[in-house]
């Protein structure tokens, strides 16, 4: 488990307030020092009232972590402001609240670092657009199917399954259609078809390829 | 006023438009949302004196015309959103010759320059870079060597940069899971992909549009690199989809196309939904009709389709589906297609 504000891993205490998971160094920051005292401290004292406790965990359920006093000097921009809006009122903004603009960066980029160009400093890029080969668009109608489709609300009748263009087999994605598609239009199930195609016709490469763009998709979703 | 988007632009059959926004803010001031007004004129004033006038027209929003706002809708300048022009006093726009080139000023961050361009042209980022460039050297920019360029929007943080494909895809949108693999495939670049709609509205096109996600961690290049080769797997895709379909189902596609041409040549109304499913019909059978019968240029189909997705009214709102907007939308559309014939 990780602090909700630093991103800590949580190694020794666990504090949450109001569903908020905080390490013990950010809830002080935050100001709930008055939290913070170890429960045995009072559970270990014989003369500690149990109405001490009690008040105590009523007062953190009444807590609300955007009511903190964290506001900008110069703005008067509060934490609470920026956590709805996710927008800053200044450039001193960043520096109040730093921590919280650095774990929305990573929430959203997976980054927060800067590896763009220097004010006034142009840019060190010589990409150009694109040359796409048309020979696909051109192509006379009824030419190799590249990737098998089936239209919403319309499946291909009988009498067109028949038409279709020789080679293709059941389901499945011949090799020479398996050789030309796009991997990334291609279902998981088309994907592990694919491998045992390629595998059966020797076709390594293809085979690895196939391999390579199901496991990318399968550690993609792990990291979601 | 010329309109950039009639242009012909390369891979037009797939992509409407290319887009680069680029937003800076300025030291000395708040951000937009804590400016006050007196900081607003100050932030207004400092910014016209860096303007070169010899490029840009325009100015304060309060002193822009109705039809003029109209037009830079129309022209992609303004969203369609009401809101855009709430406030006016505190915003200001400022456009080249054919409106491919803009200065928004008050619009979410200081400044947004925004470069477009017809069809697949990453050029764009070229010209918004000059531009920008131009004003950091006469404004003192918010800058840091941590986060990069400073935004009220921390998501924009760092090189500012959003570039943006408008892209059409009938194919895809209409073979099953279709989309689904593009998002999947779109999310492998750190992309992302969203129907053409504004807050509020109703997606009812196949038009999407596919724009950059990172501005941290990432360079420029990176990011037009990474854009170039996603959008070269979309198109390829969806031309491959579009053969695919007009092979398998040709008698469908050539009727269903025929039709949807004859509805937008010959109908007295028409509402934007149908308007939008009929150019897509005729987008995807457009390169595979050897009738002869229809002749519709490509730069035609992409005017059409533009000048009904940035419509000043939103598909939700009551009027545009009036009979009055939907004779006043046929006629605009039968005009075009028999200046075409």
């Amino acid at each position: 488990m990780r602090c909700e504000r630093c991103g800590k891993e949580l190694t020794n205490r666990i504090i949450k307030i109001n569903g908020v998971t905080y390490c013990e160094n950010c809830a002080r920051l935050m100001g709930y020092d008055r939290f913070l005292k170890d429960p045995s401290d009072l559970l270990g004292n014989p003369f500690s009232p149990l109405d001490q406790i009690a008040s105590s965990l009523m007062q953190m359920s009444e807590l609300d972590f955007g009511n903190s006093t964290l506001t900008c000097p110069k703005c008067g921009m509060t934490l609470r402001e920026f956590e709805n809006e996710g927008r800053v009122g200044c450039i001193e903004c960043y520096n109040t609240f730093n921590d919280n603009i650095v774990r929305e960066m990573f929430k959203q980029q997976g980054n927060s670092e800067y590896a763009g160009r220097l004010p006034a400093q142009s840019a060190d890029t010589d990409v150009k657009t694109a040359e796409i080969p048309q020979e696909i668009k051109k192509e006379a109608p009824g030419k190799q199917k590249e990737i098998e489709v089936t239209e919403k609300n319309e499946a291909p009748t009988k009498e067109e399954q028949e038409k279709a263009p020789a080679g293709k087999s059941g389901k499945g994605l011949t090799l020479e259609q398996l050789m030309k598609a796009d991997l990334g239009m291609l279902s998981d199930e088309d994907l592990e078809k694919g491998i045992k195609v390629a595998a059966d016709a020797e076709e390594y490469k293809l085979a690895s390829r196939l391999r390579d763009e199901l496991k990318g998709r399968k550690e993609g979703e792990g990291n979601v | 006023m010329s309109e950039w988007y009639t242009n012909d632009g390369k891979d037009s059959d797939v992509v409407l438009s290319t887009k680069a926004c680029i937003v800076r803010n300025i030291k000395g001031y708040n951000f937009m949302p804590r400016l006050d007004d007196k900081e607003c004129q100050s932030l207004l004033e400092t910014i016209d004196k860096a303007i070169d006038k010899d490029v840009y027209v325009g100015g304060n929003a309060s002193n822009i015309d109705k039809n003029t706002i109209l037009k830079l809708t129309r022209l992609q300048i303004l969203g369609r959103e009401a809101s855009q022009m709430a406030n006016p006093e505190r915003k200001a726009f400022y456009y080249n010759d054919d409106v491919s080139l803009s200065v928004a000023v008050g619009a979410g961050e200081h400044l947004t320059v925004k470069a477009m361009a017809a069809g697949h042209d990453i050029s764009v980022y070229k010209k918004a870079e000059e531009a920008v460039l131009d004003l950091e050297s006469k404004l003192d920019i918010a800058f840091s060597e941590n986060y990069g360029f400073l935004t009220s929007n921390v998501r924009l943080a760092g090189t500012g940069l959003k570039v943006l494909y408008t892209v059409s895809l009938p194919a895809i949108s209409k073979t099953e899971g279709g989309i689904a693999a593009l998002s999947q495939r779109v999310g492998q670049y750190e992309w992302s992909i969203y129907p053409f709609a504004e807050r509020g509205e109703i997606a009812d096109s196949d038009v999407y549009i596919i724009a950059s996600v990172n501005t941290l961690g990432v360079t420029e290049d990176e990011v037009l690199k990474r854009g170039e080769m996603l959008i070269s797997d979309v198109i390829k895709a969806e031309r491959a989809l579009r053969d695919e379909i007009a092979s398998s189902k040709k008698d469908q596609s050539a009727d269903i196309y025929g039709r949807s041409y004859g509805t937008l040549r010959y109908a007295n109304m028409i509402s934007r939904s149908e308007a939008l499913q009929d150019l897509g019909w005729l987008r995807l059978y457009h390169d595979y009709d050897d009738t002869g019968d229809i002749n519709i240029s490509w730069n035609t189909i992409n005017k059409l389709t533009m000048d009904i997705l940035w419509e000043p009214e939103a598909p939700t709102r009551k009027n545009s589906q009036s009979v009055a907007s939907q004779k006043f939308r046929a006629q605009g559309i039968r005009k075009i297609l028999k200046g075409a014939d």
